[in-house]
């Protein structure tokens, strides 16, 4: 049980983390290999903000979310705009999607050294609930709590509200969706904002949960995340969702029986069965071939 | 600001963004390679002879070849099963494979885990660039072959090469087992060089540094690799000589340097090299003769020759051919006869199911029930190279043309079936490649000739217009040198006059005794050319027999213009 709940807290995480991933590619077709990088700069940024701005838990998380945002609007003006319409966007914006992360993590770098951060202790009241025989602190419950509203409320936002109608005219054919009067850069522009925006969050709450903060902390959770997509299907949100949480509890178990240096193997085998049995992902379509 | 171990790690980076080239030339984004170059350095360095005993070059010599076949070897198996994979599906495959051999290597005992195993260093400048010059040689004489224009076809249009009789899936293993072979041979180099094999060095790290080598350097043009390793290599000591000295302005830098030649030079930096192509000089009389139109079967003694069935036979017959999809009909109970020489109309509404059909006749789209057998095979059944290779050849209604080469360059894929293979000749030198690549470049200029655009031979497919694209996919169809040609809406788009030579074009193609297939909404154009015409429509034959008369079936002129109320 004990075990069951530490997997829903870290896989809450991964799957936050990994809803922006599924976001971008589910409507652009494009990897962002700058999520990351966001994820990291958000973490730091959280921190800053509460020991330095002063700022308690529950402000600075709204915060750190519109941070995550401006960050997504950059990389998308940056990295992605740029190439619409080339042959090869699609390899080319994996590359300078890695340059900028590249370049915002060398910032990071420059701005906050290449230590490891923490919260300060007492930013967040130590609190432990026992629930059905197993130890919860507060901290984990506020954590799902807000991955799983996160979650919810941005699959209600793209299947009903009117800009995600937008974005699932856009996913299904940009050029029709102009036609329409869909204004196609700003939905993309926001695509990217909300997808960046949760993976901010998700590197905040990150941060607080292991309690530590480094430049390395994206690259670490990269994998993971794609692994997520993939298994849950890619631009899938509730696969995210689900693929995040069952990694999660899969790694949990995995260090129970097999030892801790086996964890980051499961990722890697669920990742390759999925794809060889079930490449379309637990919850992915499979989109038509074009003759 | 050249030491020699700067030289040796340009040498080492291009190699390893050359098994990034060899995957990203034919389409494919695969992030195995750091896995592929473990395996072999973990193999080579535990079973090659200890340098004391067999001397160093002897030893390195063994390494390498014992790395590369385990590379290769790696790469087919992780290749099998993942070569259905299509974009960042296979890369994430692929990546996924590398990440679970590092953890691999880091959790067994006989790696000797993070540590690594040491290594004597063997591995000079002048090694390594000779290892590297041997790579490269292979890429830049496999670039113009069969093989190699095969490759770029299925990044281009993985269905177009198909439906030319290229054999994507194994061409595709194909490019996946070099790229293994030369991940094995840096993994290899890699280790002789830094005197240590340690799980670090091959991991997700490793495998982007390659990737954005490769594509730096251009993923298009064989020194693409070699150019992005020395400009990636040469930055940092470039830095170093200017004084920077502070840890992240030199990553900052690199970052902005990959996204200024991401964003403006596309291609990469090599891909501001022009590629040269030679137009063969046909007979003597120089390009641009549009008006000599002779048989382009006959393109001399080099070329492979077909035996077409003879005037009148049937090439395909159709018994109750259907295609649901969902609850949808596209095509029901189709039988249907195509002879040689024989120009057939297919004509019907928007939605009739001729495309359905011809997808079914060219093996594209397996049919719901009843049996294609064309030229001896089942459609359908046989895969589409399958298909084209027993001599249907075909146009798309939407080009579906290899646009980022030359119009030449499209028909030598087209060319595919009838040419012969030069690879392994062209690495030897020998001088029938250049006879057989010479020929398939005449066999080439000929088809274009036929439809008249061998001025247009050295512009790029994409940069053509609308009806030059049409008429460079019939020559690239004929360049198969088809017994059945199928022409899915050839005109479309096409001006009264250029229709018009269209229309004495396939008149001609028919007359060497060729069968047609013709789709065609341009009723005129199929009233004047065609011998026989079938109406489909919602999936059903409504009309067979003679242009004229069914032009006056009063169903025909039902299905087009409705009833009268």
């Amino acid at each position: 049980m004990q075990q069951l709940l530490n997997g829903l807290f870290i896989g809450s995480i991964y799957a936050l983390f990994a809803v922006g991933f599924a976001l971008v590619f589910g409507i652009l077709d494009r990897l962002n290999l700058a999520h990351p990088a966001v994820f990291a700069a958000s973490a730091f940024i959280g921190i800053e903000l509460v020991t330095v701005g002063g700022l308690p838990f529950w402000a600075a998380l709204p915060a750190v979310a519109v941070v995550g945002a401006l960050l997504g609007l950059i990389v998308e003006r940056v990295a992605f705009r740029p190439l619409k319409g080339r042959a090869d966007a699609h390899f080319a914006g994996l590359i300078s999607s890695i340059a900028v992360a590249g370049m915002l993590i060398a910032l990071l770098q420059w701005r906050y050294g290449a230590e490891t951060r923490r919260f300060p202790a007492d930013t967040f009241p130590a609190v432990r609930f026992d629930v059905l025989g197993a130890q919860v602190t507060l901290l984990q419950v506020v954590i799902v709590g807000i991955c799983l509203t996160l979650v919810v409320g941005l699959t209600w936002l793209v299947a009903r509200s009117r800009l995600g109608r937008g974005m699932r005219a856009v996913a299904e054919n940009p050029t029709a969706a102009r036609v329409l009067g869909v204004n196609v850069d700003r939905v993309t522009a926001t695509t990217f904002a909300i997808s960046a925006a949760l993976g901010a969050v998700a590197g905040a709450l990150f941060a607080m949960n292991v309690n530590s903060a480094q430049l390395g902390m994206g690259s670490a959770i990269e994998l993971k995340g794609l692994a997520v997509i993939v298994v849950g299907g890619m631009g899938s949100l509730p696969g995210a969702l689900v693929g995040g949480i069952l990694l999660g509890v899969a790694e949990v178990f995995a260090v129970q029986y097999l030892g801790s240096a086996w964890r980051d193997l499961i990722a890697f085998a669920l990742l390759f069965g999925i794809l060889l049995l079930r490449p379309q992902g637990l919850f992915g379509g499979r989109r038509a071939r074009q003759v | 600001m050249l030491t020699e171990s700067t030289v040796t790690f340009i040498a080492l980076g291009a190699i390893f963004a050359f098994s990034f080239y060899a995957v990203l030339n034919a389409g494919q984004l695969s992030l195995g390679q750091a896995g592929f170059a473990s395996v072999a350095a973990y193999t080579s360095v535990l079973l090659a002879p200890d340098p004391d005993v067999v001397g160093d070059l002897a030893a390195l010599l063994i390494a390498l070849v014992i790395g590369m076949t385990a590379g290769t070897v790696a790469a087919v198996v992780l290749g099998l099963p993942t070569m259905h994979l299509r974009g960042v599906f296979l890369a994430i495959a692929t990546l996924g494979f590398a990440e679970a051999v590092r953890i691999f290597l880091l959790n067994a005992e006989w790696t000797g885990g993070a540590q690594g195993l040491s290594v004597p260093k063997i591995v000079t400048p002048a090694i390594a660039w000779v290892v590297l010059a041997i790579v490269a040689y292979w890429f830049w004489r496999s670039g113009p072959t069969r093989y190699g224009r095969a490759l770029e076809a299925i990044r281009e249009d993985e269905l177009a090469a198909g439906a030319m009789g290229i054999d994507v899936g194994r061409h595709r293993l194909g490019a996946f087992a070099t790229a293994g072979a030369v991940a094995g041979l840096y993994g290899v180099l890699w280790a002789y060089t830094v005197r240590l094999v340690a799980p670090a060095d091959f991991g997700f790290t490793a495998a982007i540094d390659g990737l954005v080598t490769a594509m730096v350097g251009g993923t298009t043009m064989f020194v693409g690799p070699v150019v992005g390793s020395a400009f990636l290599t040469v930055i940092p000591e470039i830095q170093r000589a200017l004084g920077v000295e502070a840890g992240w302005i030199r990553p900052f830098v690199a970052g902005l340097l990959l996204l200024v030649v991401i964003l403006f030079l596309p291609g990469g930096l090599a891909g501001r090299i022009p590629r040269r192509i030679r137009v063969p000089d046909l007979d003597g009389r120089g390009s641009g003769s549009g008006s000599d139109d002779g048989g382009s079967s006959d393109d001399g003694a080099d070329l492979r020759t077909r035996e077409h069935a003879p005037r009148g036979d049937v090439v395909a017959r159709l018994s109750g051919l259907s295609k649901d999809y969902g609850g949808v009909h596209a095509v029901r109970g189709v039988d249907l006869e195509v002879r040689s020489g024989e120009l057939l109309g297919l004509i019907g509404p928007n939605g009739a199911g001729k495309t359905t059909l011809v997808n079914m006749l060219s093996g594209l789209v397996a049919p719901s029930s009843g049996t294609a057998s064309v030229l001896g095979v089942t459609a359908g059944r046989a895969p589409v190279h399958r298909v084209a290779a027993a001599g249907v050849s075909r146009t798309f209604q939407h080009s579906k043309l290899f646009d980022r080469l030359s119009a030449l360059e499209n028909v030598l894929v087209g060319g595919h079936l009838v040419t012969r293979p030069t690879l392994l000749r062209r690495l030897l030198w020998l001088p029938s490649a250049r006879r057989d690549e010479q020929a398939a470049l005449t066999h080439a200029a000929r088809c274009l000739r036929r439809v008249g655009m061998l001025e247009a031979a050295t512009t790029r497919a994409g940069a053509l217009s609308y009806g030059d694209q049409r008429r460079l996919e019939i020559a690239r169809a004929l360049a198969a040198d088809p017994s059945l040609l199928i022409l899915d809406e050839p005109a479309a788009g096409m001006n009264q006059v250029e229709a018009g030579e269209l229309a004495h074009l396939i008149r001609s193609l028919a007359d060497d005794g060729l069968a047609v297939l013709l789709i065609e909404h341009n009723v005129g154009l199929v009233r004047q050319v065609c011998d026989r015409v079938v109406v489909l429509n919602f999936g059903e034959v409504i009309a067979t027999g003679a242009p004229s008369d069914v032009a006056a079936d009063p169903r025909v002129v039902e299905a087009y213009l409705g009833t009268e109320a």
